[in-house]
């Protein structure tokens, strides 16, 4: 019945084939061409935009000096909220109900109130508590602090920016301990591996994966809330920026000066971004995504022949390990 | 191999595990409902039977992935999980948990691999955490392992470029990274491409030879005939029928035992 398979064939030619036109491609590039050579032209000669006057306080020093502020008050915050974060997650993860409860409450008041108004609390938070002490709980106090200068404004900022973004960040991390295979754990334990060093060791790295892409989205969307901390006060990008603006009664251009500065500090964290991401995909896809040097480097050299051959072997792959050209960064 | 005789009365050891009327139950489904039974020192003892049977739940018992409700269960002489003061048990901490789990090595049927770890660090990671082993010693451990199990050439691969048969032979090295005195095996090649099943068996065989004592969850009936010291027939959370794999796969005596094995054989 079984004949011998011939495997004499000959590679055809490829398929010809007359391509389907797209006539809805060329009035939407002709409508946003229209709609993008509208908005250039007003940038340029609308002269509220004042390039000039943006140019001449872009780099100056108490815009620099916010952007500095900004920048740290983010770092600073997101440590915060990172770390609260992930003791919260853990915590709600607790088979202790009353630990679990604890960390549920906390992301219920945090995360449920504006965090304009947390920050204008811990700005007057002296108002609510004159002084702070160290001591036995409802008996005798060892060190008293006056509340005002224990909380100065910096001190205020970061806790409404960090103590909020904590409450977030504990849904990321619980929702990325969540998503890692419970035989995971299994074989952990089974191996004699404690709880904590589980927990460390496996199921945090892989839950990583999950909690950088919106850990990423936090820092930007961090980055911008630092604004609302004018209201403290405390002085960063944004305030100063107004400032010059009602200073020279120009607050237009001084506005559109600060966005331009955010986008480009939110234009460099997605970068950074890109390669964290790339960094935890380790183990989870077969062979990274190419950074963008190396995307351009491959498109400069091998044209045709490698890029004809990379499709049909990276699907008929599946079984087999790599060549060994791709596992590693 | 000579004491392939069934299990000898005047052996100088204790049993290696020894369970009595290890009863388990999730919610109101009794899943083990008194199980009785000794595993001798070396020797390859199977556990066959239909799923939901209880017999995996009663391997993960074993090293406490499961907590039992009710009987003794116990591995070289100590309970499993609790400690014997007087005539009270007294639940055993955490840590002295992880103690007794690390003397008893695991292979899943999902194999369990951690990804992001290269067979080698999958390997030398628990000798140095938890043995604390240094990474040198470790290493070289584990690159012995892999070779031992064929995969010398692939130490520096991630899981997800082994095929099910190379990450099954990985897991089974890191089982045994630990040096465990007893293995357990939970339907080690159920997950498996039947090409692949062959090169993992090889491996359980080699380990059986060098002597180890193994618990196996298994369908392959070949496999407990051929290497099996002792077979167990599990139905219902209770033993039905136990003997040498010989005598129970070729002379079952039990009518259950008969319309199972005339299904899988």
């Amino acid at each position: 019945m079984t004949q011998p398979v011939k495997n004499e064939r000959v590679r055809p030619d490829p398929i010809r084939a007359v391509p389907v036109r797209h006539p809805g491609r060329w009035v939407a590039i002709v409508a946003i061409g229209v709609l993008a050579a509208m908005l250039v032209n007003s940038v340029l000669t609308n002269r509220g935009w004042d390039w000039s006057f943006q140019g001449q306080y872009a780099f100056s020093e108490p815009v620099l000096r916010g952007v500095v502020t900004t920048l740290w008050l983010t770092v600073v915050a997101m440590v915060v909220g990172l770390v609260l974060g992930v003791v919260l997650a853990v915590m709600r993860l607790s088979p202790n109900p009353v630990v679990s409860s604890a960390a549920w409450m906390y992301v219920w008041v945090f995360r449920g109130t504006p965090v304009l108004v947390q920050l204008v609390i811990w700005a007057n938070i002296a108002a609510l508590y004159k002084s702070i002490s160290l001591g036995i709980p409802f008996g005798e106090a060892f060190f008293t602090f006056n509340t005002a200068t224990l909380i100065p404004n910096a001190v205020a900022a970061i806790l409404g920016l960090g103590l909020n973004e904590a409450a977030y960040m504990a849904e990321i991390v619980r929702g990325g301990i969540l998503s890692v295979d419970e035989g995971q754990g299994e074989a952990a334990s089974a191996l004699g591996m404690k709880r904590t060093q589980t927990m460390r060791r496996i199921v945090l790295p892989q839950a990583m994966r999950v909690i950088v892409p919106p850990t990423g989205n936090e820092t930007i969307s961090m980055l911008k809330t630092t604004s609302l901390v004018s209201v403290v006060p405390y002085y960063e990008l944004f305030f100063n920026a107004q400032v010059i603006g009602n200073r020279t009664f120009q607050p237009f251009p001084m506005l559109i000066m600060a966005s331009i500065w955010y986008l480009s500090i939110t234009s460099v964290l997605m970068v950074g971004q890109y390669y964290i991401e790339r960094r935890y995909a380790r183990g989870s896809v077969r062979s990274l995504p190419p950074t963008p040097l190396q995307r351009l480097r491959s498109r400069l050299g091998g044209r045709g022949r490698d890029r004809g051959r990379a499709t049909p072997l990276a699907v008929g792959a599946s079984a087999l390990p790599m060549d060994g050209s791709t596992p590693h960064e | 191999m000579s004491d392939l005789e069934a299990p000898a009365g005047s052996q100088m050891k204790k049993p290696m595990v020894v369970a009595e009327g290890v009863w388990k139950s999730f919610g109101r489904i009794d899943v083990l409902r008194g199980i009785d039974l000794h595993v001798d020192h070396g020797n390859v003892f199977c556990l066959v039977g239909p799923s939901g049977s209880g017999k995996s739940t009663f391997l993960r018992c074993i090293n406490r992935l499961e907590t039992i409700d009710a009987g003794r269960l116990s591995v070289a002489g100590d309970l499993i999980g609790y400690r014997e003061k007087g005539d009270r048990l007294h639940e055993m901490t955490e840590k002295d948990i992880a103690a007794q789990r690390r003397e008893i090595g695991m292979v899943f049927q999902r194999f369990n691999l951690f990804p992001h770890m290269t067979a080698l660090q999958n390997v030398m990671e628990a000798p140095i955490k938890v043995r604390r082993l240094s990474k040198k010693e470790s290493r070289e451990r584990a690159q012995q392992l892999l070779d031992r199990v064929g995969l010398g050439d692939k130490t520096h691969l991630y899981p997800n470029q082994l095929s099910g048969g190379q990450q099954q032979r990985v897991a089974i090295a890191r089982a045994l990274a630990m040096e465990p005195k007893l293995m357990l095996f939970d339907e080690p090649t159920s997950a498996l491409d039947p090409e692949l099943v062959g090169e993992v068996l090889d491996v359980m065989r080699q380990l059986a030879q060098d002597g180890m004592t193994m618990i196996v969850v298994t369908h392959e009936m070949g496999f407990a005939r051929e290497v099996g010291d002792a077979l167990v027939f599990i139905d219902d959370g209770l033993v039905v029928e136990s003997g040498h794999p010989r005598d129970v796969i070729g002379n079952p005596q039990h009518e259950r035992t008969k319309a199972f094995l005339s299904k899988v054989l």
